[in-house]
């Protein structure tokens, strides 16, 4: 069996807009990475910036976080403090050199089907690029 | 800026408690917070003092920073604003972990009042313990002096030493003044007051004390400069950030004694971190040819930058605490400088800043998103 490479990616999708729109690409059978392991949240800035580390650390090859567009969110302001926190940790990680580009943050709506499966495709094919998480060969790290 | 010299013949500390007795006597203070030598004489410890008598053995520039101060005064108002007029005496690192955490609700700011003195450093807690006498000696050589050797490598690169960008009420300059004098300086509106209660007046002109601070700020700067750049190279890629937290053996000193750190339950020791079966284990090992135990030392340490490193105001408790040497410090000021440079903050400089991840502009940071 030829080792083509499947990037592992991580999804972390809010409720409202980007979850509902990875449902609404597959009711209307657009393509989505087979490998995308989807995490539901109730909103984008519930996701603390260390889950996505975490995910990053124990071998994820790319991870996205994914919700309404600006402006848009459930709870007001929820998507402003998560773009915050997002820079934030992409600034540590240069700050350290690590790879800041295997994260990736994305405005989706409930409506965006089209949107979600061109962005998750788009993704897994840069990542792809990019190669494996070397993390996953490195004993001493995590 | 004015301020008036007072006589140190007996130390830093014996000129100090002076003041503080005089703003205890005013009726204007009520009880004072200031570090105190422990009786066996090893350690010091945060002391909240009524007695006006026991002033008399306080010590508000330890060479040593055992408890961060911030903590102390976090217990005092857990449960809200304090009634009584408290005045606490701390290093200016201390003074501005308390404005972070007041930030966080952690600690209440109304009927507290800050002194802070210009700090020359701390010594490491580990060593002091080992020999106080000659440790005490030496500390003393170098407030004499401005430098000498045993100085937290955190201390040798501070460049908020003094009352600068450092919201306190009264400050005691110690830099460049003569031998055997200091200045206090009432720095708010409430601390001039504060002093011409207690019948110090203030009317000498301090220009010759800010000079030597800028100069002294200059050194530290320099030798900040310095380590960051060193950082860059030895802190950049996974490998040089394994070796660096290489001796860490997740005994998560750093997280407890810093002063920034308040949650009851830290996500660290949650129970996500023990969750994995024994077959997960087997799996990630077989993928990475062996996995490290304790576990999940990298998540911790990034994951504390990301929490921290905004509001990290560089005191060095956390590597005072560390049992094995590993430089958290300097790697959190490294890091530290960047994100705060980002957001264009300066962590306990005003109540009135907040803290940038608390707060959002609606048009902004469109390089992190996806078009």
């Amino acid at each position: 069996m030829a080792d083509k490479f499947e990037p592992n990616i991580v999804g972390f999708l809010c409720n409202w807009c980007s979850y509902a729109a990875a449902d609404l690409a597959g009711s209307n059978k657009l393509e989505v990475p087979a490998t995308l392991t989807t995490i539901r949240v109730m909103c984008s800035s519930r996701v603390d910036p260390v889950m996505l580390l975490s995910a990053y650390l124990r071998g994820a090859d790319g991870v996205l976080v994914a919700g309404c567009h600006p402006g848009d969110c459930h709870y007001q302001t929820g998507n402003y403090l998560a773009r915050r926190r997002f820079a934030l940790m992409h600034k540590i990680l240069e700050t350290f050199g690590l790879d800041s580009n295997r994260f990736r943050l994305s405005w989706i709506s409930a409506s965006e089907g089209k949107r979600f499966s061109e962005v998750t495709n788009e993704f897994a094919e840069h990542i792809t690029k990019l190669g494996p998480n070397p993390l996953r060969k490195m004993p001493f790290i995590e | 800026m004015t301020g008036a010299t007072i006589q140190a013949k007996n130390g830093v500390n014996g000129a100090v408690s002076a003041v503080l007795k005089s703003l205890k006597d005013s009726g204007c203070v009520d009880a004072v917070l200031v570090p105190t030598r422990v009786k066996s004489g090893e350690t010091f410890v945060y002391l909240l003092i009524r007695n006006p008598k026991m002033l008399d053995s306080c010590a508000p520039l330890p060479p040593v920073m055992p408890v961060q101060g911030a903590r102390a005064l976090q217990s005092l108002t857990r449960h809200g604003k304090v009634e009584q007029t408290v005045l606490c005496v701390m290093r200016p690192c201390e003074v501005r972990a308390s404005i972070e955490l007041a930030k966080r609700r952690q600690v209440d700011l109304e009927n507290v009042l800050f002194m802070s003195l210009d700090c020359p450093g701390a010594l490491r807690t580990r060593d002091y313990v080992n020999d106080p006498e000659a440790l005490d000696k030496r500390y003393q050589g170098i407030l004499n002096n401005w430098e000498g050797d045993g100085l937290r490598p955190t201390c040798e690169t501070c460049v908020h030493f003094s009352c600068e960008d450092v919201p306190v009420d009264l400050h005691v300059g110690l830099v460049g003044t003569k031998e055997e004098e200091a200045v206090i300086i009432g720095v708010s509106k409430r601390g001039e007051e504060l002093l011409d209660k207690a019948g110090i007046e203030c009317s000498e002109d301090v220009s010759a004390w800010q000079v030597e601070v800028e100069k002294a700020r200059d050194k530290k700067a320099g030798n900040r400069s310095k380590v960051v750049s060193e950082l860059k190279d030895k802190a950049a890629g996974m490998d040089n950030l394994g070796l660096l937290f290489a001796d860490c053996i997740n005994c998560h000193n750093c997280m407890r004694v810093c002063p920034i750190c308040y949650c009851r339950q830290c996500f660290f020791d949650s129970s996500d971190q023990v969750r994995l079966r024994a077959e997960d284990y087997f799996a990630k090992a077989q993928a990475r040819g062996g996995i490290r135990f304790p576990g999940d030392m990298m998540q911790f340490h990034l994951g504390r930058i990301y929490h921290m490193g905004l509001s990290c105001v560089g005191c060095g408790a956390c590597e005072d605490g560390c049992p094995m040497d590993v430089p958290v410090s300097q790697v959190f000021a490294f890091a530290g400088d960047e994100v705060q440079k980002t957001f264009d903050y300066v962590p306990g400089r005003s109540t009135d800043e907040p803290i940038p991840t608390l707060t959002y502009e609606e048009d902004e940071l469109h390089e992190y998103e996806d078009a």
